[in-house]
């Protein structure tokens, strides 16, 4: 029989001791490398902190900071132009690692995620040779979100998305340590290739496009309900598509002025802090790993987001012409725009704008994803349980930068969108940043081009065409002081610059 | 008892040992004394360590030094049909040693045992080092810190990029050609598994080049000048084919490098814009940027053997113009100068100061060529912001400007041709107009060579109407093709003639 003899119960203990340590190094070497999280450097400045701050999303669905770095290089065929992440319309400032919209957040490794700046930074130029603006909180008319998408899961589905090759590229590119690379090696590229590949099913129905009936969102533009449908709640993907405009969500404090207002293109939501949520939640693509640090972030997005104030316009403004045109809109828009109608919803009938958007979204879609929300635990006041009826009648602030214009961005100019329906743009393209101050709007058409000296081939190679005909394009309706006479309509542009 | 059978056990058993350990620890042993070696060829001398010493490149990206120095015999159909001989068809200067034997390597040329071999790769030198002679029958003289006017990168990389794709790049014709050409008796090691393995990387790697860099038509740049920010499009693997055709075409003439400490401090206390845009204002970034081009990426660059050259370049002077000045020529000519020249390129050309010095004119100002200028774009400034990422190298000064910097002048006798782009031969074409607007008088020539090193003692710049020498061809330069403009600059050319001969007088002593 095997006694426990002092000598072996001596070697036990040391083999336990030698056990144990082996084990808690590797405990902690396992917390070093995957878990153990950095906090984001200090931002200097609160735009700072809305461009590229975190929303806390890294842990769960941030990709590997290197494999976004060379994806560029190991893909280039598939980005949508020649100059790298540039090419989706990112807004990317001089000097900084990453595009706008992007956060680089170190939880075990490196990683990054996405942030709302992404979608709500404005760019623009008044001549092709200055260098792009950027407005926080602005409408990002020029990003391809749903190339963006589509691109992520293309490079997973790609043979090149092999450790052999990327990494080929992160050597090349970095001086990362030897087991530094052999985790990239053998777990973050293959467990990323996973998971990209997972989104795919769920993104089925941005890959099945065709036109007339499925037009690409195109530049500025998302499918913004069927994201929530299918992503906050799993909803079983239908047959609609209601691409509209990326909003601008500057000075949001106007929606307090009244208790009947309403947020989201079709009046879907109660209140902005719960518009930030559902889109922060979206952009995030999980629940928040801490409930707090999300719901802190939150508050400091929702306090930025009201006192955000709305962009002066760019060029000189003629006052006199100006108050005129305050007196033509007093007479024609204020009922809508500058009233207490203003923020609420207009029936669709009454409006008579296009009406896919507003069957993209139903009651039982609200209530799923209210349930939803609140099963991760956060409180908020939530999505409006009901069919949506109509559109908001929009605040008109910084309305010059909003450009294309009605909710789905159908109509290129507000000189345009003055003209009866059936005399606006049938086919125009959008997402190029250079600005026309005389039609308020940007560059979309060639007549624009040559007036401002924009090379029309430029145009065409960056934006994204529109056709008005493709379903959820539609630009009628809100034919409101479309038979003004010339110059009121010149008066009215020009008091539009000063809101 | 037993005991000669534990002796014959124990015998087995170390020969055993021996095999299953000994063995393959000293083939380990070996293995590494061969290939873990990482060791640069190193020079005291500074100017020696910057003609031939270690970016770090090689690593990365050089060649066997066998296989570089077969390459133009193998392939010797496919060198620039100049009349050159090897490399020197691109215009690369090979030196003798002290002994006067001519070296192995050419000026700019780097080398480092690496991986088991003599890998070779460019440095620094090859684009900022020229030749110059004071007439025909003088010797050649070697320059360093400045634009290397001779040398046609371009027709370099179009070299590699062709010699790829040809069947003759296979070890079984590279291998044979080495023993025979260069000399070397190969270890069985290297012959049937070094080399063909060498071989193999290597053409994945030009392959590489190839795809990337060919698209720029690099063969249209001619001698002494570069597509500097469309190569790095390339290397950030833009897909060339489709860039905006106006941004395509950006060749400029490599620049000089001295005086980087006075370069570093301008009139209103911030730092020159340097390169020729003036896209960056940091030293410091600008040369980690221009290491790329050596293939010293983060993960080889070696930062002590470049930071020799850095220290060095703070205050290495360019050369006294070589030939007699007429002092009392040049004195009038200071005045001159002064009154329209200082403002924007400082007050001589060792004081850099004055108001406009290292700040940008805009390009419908000053007028020179636009493609440079063009090909240098936002999004690729924004793009440039990885470099070195995740080190605290990483790039954060570039920026598109509106223009074209207004750079010191010195040893200005030594940067021609002159313009960004390379345009004016001489200086003192640089004082008149181009001929369409010269309306009878003297003007810039629209035509002329390059590639000849023999200085201009009276208009200044190298003699450019030699179109060939010893069987020895020269480069045509037309100014009415792409990015060859030599318009813009008119500053000055009004002056009566003997006012311009004064300035470019006074230019002399730069």
């Amino acid at each position: 029989m095997n006694a426990w003899t002092p000598e072996r119960r001596k070697r036990l203990r040391i083999a336990l001791v030698v056990l144990f340590v082996v084990l808690a190094f590797g405990a902690w070497f396992g917390w070093y490398k995957f878990f153990r999280v950095v906090p984001q450097p200090p931002f200097n400045t609160a735009d700072e902190r809305f461009l590229y701050g975190s929303l806390g999303g890294e842990e769960s669905a941030g990709i590997p900071y290197w494999i976004v770095y060379v994806l560029p290089r190991v893909f280039p065929d598939l980005f949508p132009g020649p100059n790298g992440w540039a090419a989706f319309g990112f807004s990317w400032e001089e000097g900084q690692e990453l595009p706008v919209g992007f956060t680089k957040k170190t939880v075990g490794f490196a990683r990054v995620g996405n942030n709302c700046a992404g979608c709500h930074v404005a760019r623009y130029r008044l001549s092709p040779e200055d260098k792009p603006k950027f407005v926080p909180t602005g409408p990002n008319h020029t990003f391809n979100l749903e190339a963006f998408f589509r691109f992520l899961v293309d490079c997973a589905r790609d043979p090149r998305f092999s450790a052999g090759a990327l990494m080929n590229e992160i050597t090349l590119a970095s001086d990362l340590s030897w087991i530094d690379r052999m985790i990239y090696r053998f777990v973050l590229i293959p467990i990323t290739k996973k998971r990209l590949l997972e989104r795919g099913p769920r993104f089925a129905w941005i890959y099945n496009h065709g036109l007339p009936y499925w037009p690409d969102w195109g530049r500025g533009r998302d499918d913004a309900m069927n994201l929530t449908k299918y992503f906050l709640t799993t909803s079983p993907v239908d047959d609609t598509l209601g691409p509209t405009d990326m909003p601008s969500i500057w000075n949001l404090k106007k929606y307090k002025t009244n208790p009947n207002t309403r947020l989201n293109f079709a009046g879907d939501s109660y209140d902005a802090n719960t518009v930030i949520i559902d889109s922060a939640l979206g952009v995030m693509g999980a629940g928040p790993s801490n409930n707090q640090a999300f719901l802190d972030q939150i508050a400091w997005l929702t306090k930025y987001l009201e006192e955000y104030p709305a962009p002066k316009f760019p060029s000189a403004i003629d006052q006199t012409k100006a108050a005129a045109g305050k007196v033509v809109f007093d007479a024609h828009c204020a009922s809508c725009h500058s009233s207490q109608r203003t923020g609420t919803v207009v029936p669709v009938g009454e409006v008579g704008t296009d009406v896919e958007r507003i069957k993209s979204w139903n009651k039982q879609a609200a209530i799923r994803a209210n349930e939803t929300v609140r099963g991760l635990g956060i409180e908020r006041r939530g999505l409006v349980e009901a069919d949506p009826t109509g559109y908001v009648a929009a605040f008109l602030d910084g309305i010059w930068l909003r450009a294309p214009y009605l909710h789905n961005g159908s109509v290129p100019t507000l000189r345009d969108l003055l003209r009866p329906a059936d005399q606006r743009a049938l086919f125009f393209y959008r997402g190029y940043d250079v600005y026309d101050p005389v039609d308020m709007g940007f560059v979309s058409m060639e007549e624009q081009a040559m007036r401002l000296g924009v090379p029309w081939e430029a145009v065409k190679a960056v934006a994204t065409p529109y056709d008005v005909r493709w379903r959820s394009n539609g630009n009628k309706g809100h034919e409101y002081g479309v038979t003004l006479p010339p110059g009121d309509k010149d008066a009215l542009l020009e008091y539009l610059k000063t809101l | 008892m037993n005991r000669p059978m534990d002796d014959a056990w124990r015998w087995r058993f170390w020969t055993l040992l021996a095999i299953v350990v000994g063995l393959p620890l000293l083939a380990a042993v070996l293995l590494a004394l061969r290939f873990l070696p990482d060791r640069p060829v190193t020079y005291a001398n500074i100017e020696d360590h910057f003609k031939y010493g270690s970016t770090g490149g090689e690593r990365n990206a050089g060649f066997p030094l066998f296989i570089w120095k077969v390459l133009p015999v193998v392939f010797k159909d496919k060198l620039p049909p100049n009349g050159g001989e090897g490399y020197e068809a691109f215009g690369m200067i090979y030196e003798n040693d002290e002994q006067g034997r001519r070296r192995e390597l050419p000026v700019g040329i780097m080398r480092r045992r690496n991986l088991g071999l003599d890998r070779v790769f460019v440095n620094c030198a090859v684009c900022h080092t020229t030749t110059a002679r004071e007439a025909p029958g003088q010797p050649r003289k070697v320059y360093v810190g400045t634009g290397a006017s001779h040398f046609d990168l371009g027709l370099l990389e179009k070299f590699f990029g062709d010699i790829v794709v040809d069947e003759r790049f296979n070890s079984n014709v590279l291998v044979p050609a080495i023993e025979k050409e260069v000399g070397v008796r190969l270890g069985l090691l290297d012959r049937y598994l070094i080399y063909p393995l060498a071989v193999f990387v290597m053409r994945e790697r030009l392959m590489m080049v190839r795809n990337r860099f060919g698209p720029l038509e690099t063969e249209k740049w001619g001698p002494g000048r570069v597509d500097t920010w469309n190569s790095a499009k390339a290397g950030l693997s833009f897909v060339i084919d489709k860039l905006p055709r106006h941004e395509l075409q950006g060749a400029a003439d490599f620049p000089s490098i001295w005086n980087q400490r006075k370069r570093m401090r301008r009139d209103d206390g911030q730092q020159m814009q340097l390169h020729w845009t003036g896209n960056n204002i940091e030293v410091k970034e600008r040369n980690l940027s221009a290491a790329l081009a050596t293939g010293a990426t983060p993960a080889v660059i070696d930062h002590v053997a470049i930071g020799r050259l850095e220290t060095w370049l703070l205050d290495a002077a360019p050369p006294p113009f070589p030939f007699p000045i007429d002092e009392g020529k040049a004195r009038r000519g200071a005045t001159m100068y002064a009154e329209y020249c200082a403002s924007c390129h400082g007050k001589s050309g060792q004081d850099f100061s004055g108001k406009w010095v290292g700040h940008v004119t805009p390009i419908d100002e000053v007028g020179t060529d636009r493609e440079h200028y063009n090909s240098y774009t936002y999004d690729l400034a924004a793009n440039q912001n990885v470099f070195y990422a995740g080190t605290r190298y990483r790039f954060t000064h570039f920026r598109k400007t509106k223009g074209y910097a207004n750079l010191p002048l010195d040893g200005i006798w030594l940067r021609g041709p002159y313009l960004h782009n390379g345009s004016v031969p001489t200086l003192r074409e640089l004082l008149d107009p181009p001929e369409s607007e010269a309306k009878g008088g003297s003007f810039r020539r629209s035509t002329f060579y390059r590639g000849y090193d023999v200085l201009d003692p009276v208009r200044v710049g190298f003699i450019s109407d030699v179109p060939e020498e010893n069987g020895r061809k020269f480069t045509f330069y037309s100014t009415k093709e792409l990015t060859k403009s030599n318009g813009g600059h008119l500053y000055g050319v009004r002056l009566p003639a003997a006012d311009k001969d004064a300035i470019v007088e006074y230019l002399k002593t730069f």
